[in-house]
């Protein structure tokens, strides 16, 4: 008996060995790789403290459009020199990150697509004002924050997108998507995914009170599906299997439109939400001077010809876009932002269990 | 070398491993749950409790294992007559087939699910193709349907294990069984069934772990049927404005509950079937009076399954691959190959993310099957309390959802006391990959190895072989399938992963999965379409590699 477990454990403590042996090795590679990281950092750091001229990095975290953010990037890198860093992701996506990252903050830039999320930020004390923002008195006042904690540098309009094969005579408000020929053929944008969707909701329910909820409950009963992010939404329209989107984002409907697509977009005469997509400092920054020279780019003719050129609405109200309705096309409802934001994750709440 | 001096070393490293894993997986996690009861700063204990009273919880929780349950019967369906066509039958000799097989695996849930939508839904590609098909579509748009889909997705895990267990049971024991006069359903419930039980136990609890924990068929296919499940509302709190990780810590708890429930049935049955197979007299495949007739069912069976696993999604895939406009649909004045062109020029970013991928998935892969093997061989038979708990940590990242373990590790590894700077750099990425993946290998090697009769060991040092050459010589042949398809399943499963990858690559930096999600979002779903294509391909071709030099290797 005695024998037997030496013979077992005999050619397991070789194996365990072996085994070990790798793992502590591997460990040891991985210290060794992140040490010469850790240096290259600790200098990083030393050079900052020292003239803040040397500081070379940002980190910005934005949301799409993925090719403007890149463009937008290039244009800053070239004029200042300075690398940029950037993550890429929907609103939500860079919420959780931040919020993980919530001890020890990466970013210094954040670009998002939805408003009351920047004021949340703001309202817990992470944002870092920056007054003095150059040409942040041309932005749109109604979606920028006046002590300058955050700038919304561009906007996107929501409307109805529809599919040109399938419906002949676009609808012309809101409540028209409530009439049987829309039945079943909707889709809505889930707005625990889509901040310009809840913005819409938001809005909507702002301007009119709770009486706004009918218009909900009408497109329910007409089989009103709600169907995940915006592109998410829109993509069963491009191929015809919906017909229309409501609460659509509208410069994703005019780059589809663009690349010859069969889809179109309306803006309801009623009126509609404009979703700012606001870019802010993060108090936690450790490039200061490069978060704000950023601001300031974003805030430049040169971005901003860039944000028109993506089918965004520009914003700064001096900057006209030409691939796209203008902010004084497009028929607004009397929104109440303070109210949206307060109310968010009720509206939230309500309309996902009521689309469920 | 004393009994004393082995005993040590023994103990050394299972005291090493639980160390690692605590430091690895478990510390990581805790992170988790301090932060599900601090609300605001302060502790509060019913915090968790108050949430899953307050959410419609118990329904999403009922939807998950319902879920759960019908995809281990989906998947049986599919890998228990395959599993024994492929080691009882003639076809057993169509290696190619082990190959193919991970295609649906390694094929993203999320694009597996488009697939199917894209070739189902009204006025989708099948009812281009057959327009009087197009009744099917309601009736495909239900949890049937889903499940289906999952199933799919999934069968190949079980489909490895249980033929792993159906070949070594070997034609030997069931033929004494037919000598005996046994028929075949006999022979079945008394011989087979037995021996591959614990083979099953594993597999289905995979199985239904991986479908709980899935986040892709839930957020693509199951909110557009509005079937809700624990994932997708994790990921609401986790991913949405107000951020809240109480909430979905809370929910990740008892989603955990529910699966170390699992595993605990699993291990008793584990236990009770566990029987010595291997014990050197040598075996040889059961290759029993398999009629025409059988096989040309068999055939059959595999033809439909790869038509439905992977001809009908790949079909869309391509087919939205290829389309210069998805609002004309499938014509041949239609297609491009534009996309593929623009991914595949060199420099380019998606050329960029498709190396990404087969790098840090490589490396992931290697270490897992390094790590994995380790601590298979520490938990052994599971007969301590220290070798179970090994067993049950190293289990744990497969039995908590991805996005959950993988914030854990975020809050862990950026933790501002944390003195290895591994956040944000690759070193980061690899090690998420490890550690979400290393319970396939533990898995996979336990499998191969709890079947080992020990008598073999003794074998090998009577005759005068030491532990080092026992080991290279004995355990490392018979254990070595299990850890290739460890490897194989990590590599596969590393280089698609997205959840994880979201969240932790650092930034500039991105995977093939990140940037077809990304596609999908800028509404490039074409573009999306042809990386997918790309990069599942060559995960193909990588595999198909490494099982022909395997087999060169065996010939000699």
């Amino acid at each position: 008996m005695m024998n037997r477990r030496v013979f077992r454990t005999g050619w397991k403590k070789g194996a365990m060995l072996a085994l070990t042996l790798t793992f502590g090795l591997a460990v040891a590679g991985c210290g060794t790789a992140t040490t010469s990281k850790d240096g290259a950092q600790a200098d990083g750091s030393a050079g900052q403290a020292g003239a803040a001229s040397t500081d070379q990095k940002l980190v910005v975290y934005s949301a799409g459009p993925d090719g403007l953010a890149k463009k937008l990037i290039a244009g800053y890198e070239a004029q200042s020199g300075v690398k940029v860093e950037l993550f890429q992701g929907t609103t939500g996506k860079i919420l959780a990150r931040m919020e993980a990252e919530k001890t020890n903050p990466v970013a210094d830039v954040v670009v998002l697509a939805s408003l009351p999320s920047v004021q949340g930020l703001k309202k817990e004390g992470l944002t870092l004002p920056y007054p003095d923002a150059k040409n942040a008195d041309k932005l749109n006042p109604d979606w920028s924050d006046k002590e300058g904690h955050y700038f919304s540098t561009s906007a996107s309009a929501l409307g109805i997108a529809f599919n040109t094969k399938l419906v002949k005579t676009p609808p012309t408000s809101w409540a028209d998507l409530a009439k049987p020929e829309y039945k079943d053929q909707v889709n809505i944008p889930d707005p625990s995914l889509s901040g310009s969707a809840l913005d819409f909701m938001t809005g909507y329910l702002s301007a009119k009170g709770d009486g706004g909820w009918t218009l909900f409950e009408r497109y329910k009963a007409n089989g009103v599906a709600m169907a995940g992010a915006n592109q998410e939404a829109l993509d069963p329209v491009i191929t015809g299997a919906k017909g229309v989107v409501v609460a659509a984002v509208d410069y994703m409907t005019y780059k589809a439109k663009a690349k010859g697509e069969p889809i179109d977009i309306v803006y309801p005469t009623e009126g509609t939400v404009i979703s700012p997509r606001p870019a802010a400092i993060l108090k936690s920054t450790q490039h200061e001077q490069n978060a704000k020279a950023f601001i300031d780019y974003l805030l430049s003719d040169e971005a901003q010809k860039l944000v028109a050129d993506a089918s965004l609405l520009p914003g700064r109200t001096d900057i006209k876009a030409d691939k796209r309705a203008n902010l004084d096309e497009i028929p607004l409802l009397k929104t109440n932002w303070e109210w949206m934001g307060e109310h968010g994750s009720d509206v939230t709440e309500k309309f996902t269990q009521m689309f469920k | 070398m004393g009994g004393l001096s082995v005993k040590h070393i023994r103990g050394w490293s299972l005291t090493l491993a639980l160390i690692a894993l605590f430091i690895l997986i478990v510390l990581p996690l805790l992170q988790i749950f301090i932060q599900s009861v601090y609300v605001d700063g302060t502790f509060q204990w019913a915090a968790p409790f108050r949430t899953l009273a307050a959410s419609q919880f118990a329904g999403v929780l009922f939807n998950s294992i319902w879920l759960g349950i019908c995809v281990i019967a989906g998947t049986t369906v599919l890998a228990l007559p395959l599993a024994w066509i492929m080691s009882n039958t003639r076809l057993a000799h169509w290696r190619w087939l082990d190959v193919v097989l991970l295609i649906p695996f390694m094929t993203p849930p999320y694009i597996g699910s488009m697939g199917w939508i894209l070739f189902m839904q009204k006025n989708g590609y099948m009812e281009q193709l057959l327009p009087d098909m197009h009744f099917l579509t309601a009736s495909f748009f239900s949890l049937g349907g889903m499940v289906m889909i999952m199933s799919l997705h999934l069968f190949p895990f079980l489909y490895l294990l249980l033929r792993g267990a159906l070949v070594r049971i070997g034609g030997s024991l069931e033929e004494a069984g037919a000598v005996m006069g046994g028929g075949f359903l006999y022979r079945f419930r008394r011989i087979i069934l037995p021996l591959l039980l614990s083979a099953y136990g594993m597999g289905a609890l995979l199985i239904f772990v991986k479908t709980i924990a899935e986040f892709g068929t839930p957020a693509t296919f199951g909110r557009r049927i509005g079937y809700e499940v624990m994932t997708s509302e994790i990921h609401k709190y986790i991913s949405s404005w107000p951020i809240d990780f109480g909430k979905a810590t809370s929910m990740a708890s008892v989603l955990l509950t529910a699966c170390l429930l699992m595993w605990y049935v699993q291990s008793v049955i584990n236990r009770k079937f566990t029987y010595r197979l291997i014990g050197g007299k040598g075996s040889r495949p059961s290759r029993l009076r398999v009629s025409s007739w059988t096989t040309a069912l068999s055939v059959m069976f595999i033809l439909l399954l790869l038509i439905a696993a992977i001809g009908i999604p790949y079909f869309s895939i391509i087919a939205a691959s290829s389309m210069k406009l998805r609002g004309i649909g499938l014509a041949w004045n239609n297609l491009t190959l534009d996309y593929y062109k623009e991914l595949l020029s060199w420099g380019s970013e998606s050329m960029e993310a498709l190396l990404n991928s087969v790098f840090l998935s490589l490396g992931a892969s290697t270490l897992a099957v390094v790590l994995g093997t380790w601590f298979a061989l520490v938990i052994g038979g599971s007969r301590t309390k220290i070798q179970r708990t090994v067993d049950a940590f190293s289990l744990l990242p497969n039995t908590v959802p991805g996005i959950v373990m993988v914030v854990g590790l975020i809050l862990w590894w950026n933790s501002p006391w944390m003195p290895i700077p591994l956040y944000n750099t690759y070193g980061m990425v690899i090690l998420t990959y490890v550690i979400l993946f290393v319970p396939y290998t533990v898995q996979y090697v336990k499998s191969a190895f709890t079947q080992v009769d020990t008598g073999l060991f003794h074998a090998g040092q009577v005759f005068g072989g030491r532990p080092s050459y026992i080991f290279r010589r004995i355990v490392l042949p018979l254990i070595g399938p299990g850890m290739l398809a460890g490897w194989m399943m990590t590599f596969t499963i590393a280089s698609r992963e997205l959840v994880g990858s979201l969240l932790i690559l650092p930034p500039s930096v991105q995977t093939s999965a990140t940037y077809i999600f990304a596609q999908f979002e800028q509404g490039q779903v074409s573009l999306g379409m042809a990386m997918a294509v790309i990069s599942v391909g060559l995960t193909t071709l990588l595999l198909i590699l490494m099982e022909s030099l395997n087999s060169r290797r065996k010939w000699k």
